[in-house]
Parts: structure tokens; C-alpha cells; sequence
């Protein structure tokens, strides 16, 4: 059990990491930032909780934490593939600003990097230390 | 005895190599452009893509095809990592269970 500072400040400073988070993962066309950030800044988040918590704060958003992992690369995979589907090339142009599938690719790579960063800290945490 | 000083040294090297293969890179400046047109062409025209951001720009529309292969080469280190982590960690019980 961790002592009640650091029980508390990882409370309190996890919202806004998450936040700050979902901005970069949003905001990635229009200012500093993208998937790969907002991911990993995403993460740290749900790592702090995983530190100062321990496991069972997370358990029922980390259950099946790995399945996002794979749903990522297949999703990113299944939109580049909508552009052979209509005709053209991978990665072709489905409006005519391309606005719309950068969020939405950011937004992918963010889950997906989100799950990945989680279950290897997961990992080590569980297995790492002996 | 002379292994370790081997290993020793080995490491070492590789530190310095390492460090004076980063420090080319602070020798670098904005003069030294690459000659290619493509260069000129991301930097005036990104806008076209929707995006201010020039690196999301390049990430994700002029070259997304790679980051594709970005994603799948986290994805496979990490299926790896946890695969290859979980079989060392049950031999080494098994080995600490029967020595």
C-alpha cells in the first residue's frame, strides 16, 4: 500500500493527464501533437493509476486491454484497404481534404499505442520485478 | 575474469560510437537541405491535405503507408515482447519449482 500523498496526487493529476492526452490526440492536424503522443501521453495516464493504485483500480478497463491492441493495426489496415475497394491505390484520398481520416487515423493509432504502452507496463509491473 | 574486461570494453566502444554517430547530427543545419523537389512541395502545398501541421501532414496522407508499417512493427514488438517474456518467465519457475 502506497502512502496517502502519493494515493492522492495520482488521483488528482490522472484526469488531466488524460485530458491533455485526448487533446494531442485530436488536435494533431492543426498544432503539435498526434496518434503516436496522445497514445503514450494516454497511457502514462492509466500507468500512474496502475502505480499508485495497484491492479484492481484498473481491472475492468485493462481486462481485455490486449484486444484493443490488434484492433488497432486491423482497423488502420481495413482503411487503407477502402481505397483498393473503391478503386485506386492504399491510402487514397476519400475527401477531397483528408482532414477527416487524419483525426480518424489518430484516433486509431492513439488506442492502439494507448494499448500496447498499457499491457507491456502491465507486464513488466506483474512479471518484471523478482 | 578476461571476458568480463572483454565485455567491459565491448560495451564501452559501443558507447562511444554510439555517441559520435549522435553528434553528426548536431553538425547538421537548415543550410543542408536534401536535394529532392518532394522537399519543396511538402512545405508549400501541405495545406492541401486539411492539416497545419506538417508532420501529422507527412504522417499520415503523403506517407501513411508507412505508417502503417510503423503501427505493425509496435504491434509486433509487443506481441513479441509479451510472447517470448511470458516463456522466460515460466521456465525460469519451472526451474526454481524442480532445480
Amino acid at each position: 500500500m502506497k502512502s496517502l500523498i502519493v494515493r492522492t496526487f495520482g488521483r488528482a493529476l490522472a484526469p488531466f493527464i488524460l485530458m491533455y492526452g485526448i487533446y494531442l490526440m485530436l488536435f494533431g492536424p492543426v498544432s503539435p501533437g498526434g496518434g503516436f503522443q496522445g497514445g503514450v501521453v494516454l497511457a502514462s495516464a492509466v500507468v500512474l493509476i496502475l502505480v499508485t493504485h495497484g491492479k484492481e483500480r484498473v481491472r475492468r478497463l485493462i481486462e481485455n486491454i490486449e484486444w484493443f491492441d490488434s484492433f488497432g493495426a486491423f482497423v488502420f489496415l481495413l482503411f487503407g484497404s477502402i481505397g483498393i475497394l473503391i478503386g485506386g491505390s492504399f491510402f487514397v484520398n476519400l475527401t477531397p481534404y483528408s482532414m477527416t481520416s487524419l483525426v480518424f487515423l489518430d484516433v486509431i493509432i492513439a488506442m492502439k499505442v494507448f494499448a500496447g504502452i498499457v499491457v507491456l507496463s502491465i507486464f513488466f509491473f506483474e512479471r518484471g520485478v523478482e | 575474469m578476461i571476458e568480463s574486461v572483454f565485455k567491459r570494453i565491448l560495451t564501452a566502444s559501443l558507447v562511444i560510437a554510439i555517441c559520435i554517430a549522435l553528434l553528426q547530427g548536431m553538425s547538421l543545419s537548415y543550410e543542408d537541405k536534401a536535394e529532392s523537389p518532394m522537399f519543396e512541395y511538402y512545405l508549400e502545398n501541405h495545406e492541401e491535405t486539411g492539416a497545419v501541421n506538417l508532420v501529422e501532414a507527412i504522417l499520415l496522407d503523403y506517407r501513411a503507408y508507412d505508417t502503417f508499417g510503423e503501427v505493425l512493427v509496435l504491434y509486433i514488438s509487443i506481441a513479441g515482447i509479451i510472447i517470448l517474456g511470458k516463456e522466460i518467465v515460466e521456465g525460469k519457475e519451472e526451474e526454481a519449482a524442480d532445480p
